[in-house]
């Protein structure tokens, strides 16, 4: 289903493409300065720790499950289910620490409950041919189900201190949950950028049919991207719980939505084929900004919604003239 | 191939969701006394209207090849619109006004989509945020009451025993129906669906089209709207929250296919009445209703997953 597309030789495409990337993350940069500028010039305090401690430990939710979701963009699919993934984690979490689990395994069950999660989502899209929309579709509503029975509809107050220690604590002057979501950062791009796991992800959200011609086993590859951004929107919860201190099952309501935003605002195709990772990551931090800038100027927090929206609108304008400009295929369906 | 089968097998492959539908309704009606009572089954037709109602215009979006995931804020945005306006103008008026508001949301979806080169997805995941910000700053987050006792009935009230939102649901799919197979428009969504490309070459208006189409929707949400804020009596932003999904998935389950192109509005109207049959079944055997998302999500993945592995055993080998 090619369109119009401006030949071009395929290294001199690849290599606009690379500098059309870096140029979509200086502009997010650009926005996130004059944020900081304008707000500071207005409200002097916005320029303290203490809230830009807050910025950062606000976005790490959003990086940190931003990394699966680039990946299953990438290739070219899409995944619903994150937000009552994190709900389900971060209940689990919740539940075991405060009847006397030790942290650690506490932890882990919630991170092995996402990765079951994202399991099934890849298995019910590769052996029962369902599209990618629908499954995880039909997980966001399982996956909530599962948390509320778990949690019997109730919250828990999490007690131990080594627990909310996580989403307090500062390493080197910056907050933990942010440098957890930098530690995914770097997993997720070498893995997708340095091996040849992510390069056959890539190569199978561009193309799958001819991955598949090429011996790429792109069915475990499908359910591998999906277990591992089940994995991700667990870690979320996890920090949920640790920030937050008291979760119930309602947690991650809408969490999707706001994730494929930072995702595809940090510059990364619904049409597949590649994704930018830091670009995602520095979405997430630009949109927790905005929140902390209308915030600390008295704006009425719903007016982040609109400002979210008109921005992803024109980030995706933008991306579309780009598209246009390099003679790329127009971003398609995300189907899988 | 399709020949070769019996009448009954074709009937149950090309009517799927129907024919389970009407399996569902005669067990639960020899399983259950109180299924079959007049108040029951008035419940679940004004249940299943809403979702119903928005599912239609749906139906026609995605046969076109798009998607509106902005629809539970249009639908509250709508539903104030109403809500704000019925006691100064009073039911006809405010109401007329809120499914221009719709189609108007609709259409600036549908500009982004064609004029801006915006995927759909993300064109209306964007505006889902635009217009709920639009919904808050209009209430300034307070609830908006409604006590107008003429639109109340619009969500509330039955005519001939039958309740106000399926009438309005079953007038919806007949509109919907009639322009889908009917007119020239409906034509270009399917064209328009299967191949752009084609379509575009053979004279399709697809950008009129395309706009048009999110108009429909956006009407088709509004009424919803309308209704909804009738039947609760008030209207603030997240009085629908979920609601594109729950449409979505009915519009999938009745057999619209994601890819475009095909679809079918009986399949999505039998669709909306599955999802509350069985939230209204699991009510009546006193499963809790935590056990419902489990069930409801199990029911959609298998509804696309039988479909799946039988194209994949029978029909193909990849």
């Amino acid at each position: 289903m090619s369109t119009t597309t401006v030949p071009r030789s395929p290294l001199g495409r690849l290599s606009v493409r690379r500098l059309l990337d870096v140029l979509q993350s200086a502009g997010l940069l650009a926005v996130l300065i004059v944020v900081f500028v304008v707000v500071s010039v207005l409200e002097p305090h916005f320029i303290s720790g203490a809230s830009l401690k807050t910025i950062l430990v606000n976005s790490s939710q959003l990086a940190v499950c931003g990394v699966g979701m680039t990946m299953v963009i990438a290739l070219r699919g899409i995944d619903l289910s994150v937000g009552s993934v994190e709900a389900l984690a971060a209940v689990v979490a919740a539940k075991l620490s405060s009847t006397g689990t030790p942290l650690a395994l506490a932890i882990a069950i919630a991170l092995l409950a996402g990765l079951v999660a994202g399991t099934i989502n890849g298995l019910i899209i590769t052996q029962l041919r369902v599209p990618a929309f629908v499954a995880t579709l039909g997980m966001l509503s399982i996956a909530q189900g599962v948390a509320l029975l778990y949690s019997n509809g109730g919250s828990f107050l999490v007690s131990d201190r080594a627990f909310t220690a996580i989403g307090r604590d500062v390493v080197l002057g910056v907050p933990l949950p942010f440098v957890i979501a930098l530690l995914a950062l770097i997993a997720g791009w070498v893995l997708f950028n340095q091996t040849r796991f992510g390069r056959h992800t890539a190569a199978a959200g561009d193309n799958e049919e001819a991955a598949i011609a090429s011996g790429i086993r792109v069915r475990s590859l499908i359910v591998a991207v999906f277990a591992i951004v089940g994995l991700t929107a667990a870690l979320a919860g996890v920090l949920v719980t640790a920030q937050v201190g008291d979760v119930d099952a309602t947690v991650g309501m809408g969490f999707e939505l706001n994730v494929i935003a930072v995702v595809v605002l940090g510059g990364t195709s619904l049409a597949g084929g590649r994704g930018n990772l830091p670009g995602t990551v520095l979405a997430s931090v630009l949109v927790a900004s905005i929140n902390a800038a209308l915030n600390i100027l008295g704006v009425q927090t719903f007016y982040q919604y609109l400002a979210v929206g008109l921005l992803l609108i024109l980030a995706l304008a933008l991306e579309a003239f780009r598209d246009r400009l390099t003679g790329s295929r127009p971003s398609a369906r995300p189907g899988v | 191939m399709e020949r070769v089968r019996s009448g009954l097998a074709t009937i149950a492959a090309r009517y799927t969701i129907e024919v389970v539908l009407v399996v569902l309704v005669i067990v639960l009606l020899l399983t259950s006394s109180s299924f079959g009572t007049s108040d029951n089954l008035n419940g679940v037709l004004r249940q299943s209207a809403f979702v119903g109602i928005g599912a239609a215009g749906m139906t026609l979006l995605i046969v076109s090849g798009a998607f509106d995931l902005s629809v539970a804020s249009l639908l509250a945005v709508c539903g104030i619109a109403a809500g704000k306006l019925v006691g100064d103008v009073g039911v006809v008026i405010a109401v007329v006004a809120a499914l221009l508001l719709g189609a108007g949301l609709g259409s600036v979806n549908g500009l982004i989509v064609s004029r801006l080169r915006v995927p759909a997805f993300v064109a209306t995941l964007g505006t889902q945020y635009v217009y709920l910000a639009i919904a808050y700053i209009w209430t300034n987050n307070q609830v908006v009451v409604v006590s107008n006792t003429t639109f109340l009935a619009l969500g509330a009230g039955s005519i001939a025993g039958i309740p106000t939102p399926f009438l309005f649901m079953i007038g919806t799919y007949l509109v919907c129906w009639y322009l889908f197979w009917r007119t020239r428009y409906g034509r270009h969504v399917r064209a328009m669906g299967s191949n752009e490309q084609a379509s575009l070459i053979a004279g399709v208006p697809l950008e009129r089209v395309r706009v048009a189409t999110f108009a429909l929707v956006g009407v088709c949400t509004a009424l919803a709207g309308v209704l909804l804020t009738g039947l609760v009596s008030s209207a603030d932003g997240t009085v629908a929250t979920g609601y594109e999904l729950n449409v979505i998935a009915a519009v999938v389950v009745g057999g619209t296919s994601l890819n475009g192109g095909r679809g079918t509005l009986a399949g999505s109207f039998a669709g909306a009445l599955f999802f509350t049959l069985v939230s209204n079944a699991l009510n009546l055997y006193g499963v809790g209703s935590y056990w419902q998302y489990v069930v409801t999500g199990l029911v959609l993945v298998s509804a696309l997953g039988v479909e799946g592995l039988r194209r994949r055993f029978w029909l193909e080998t990849i």
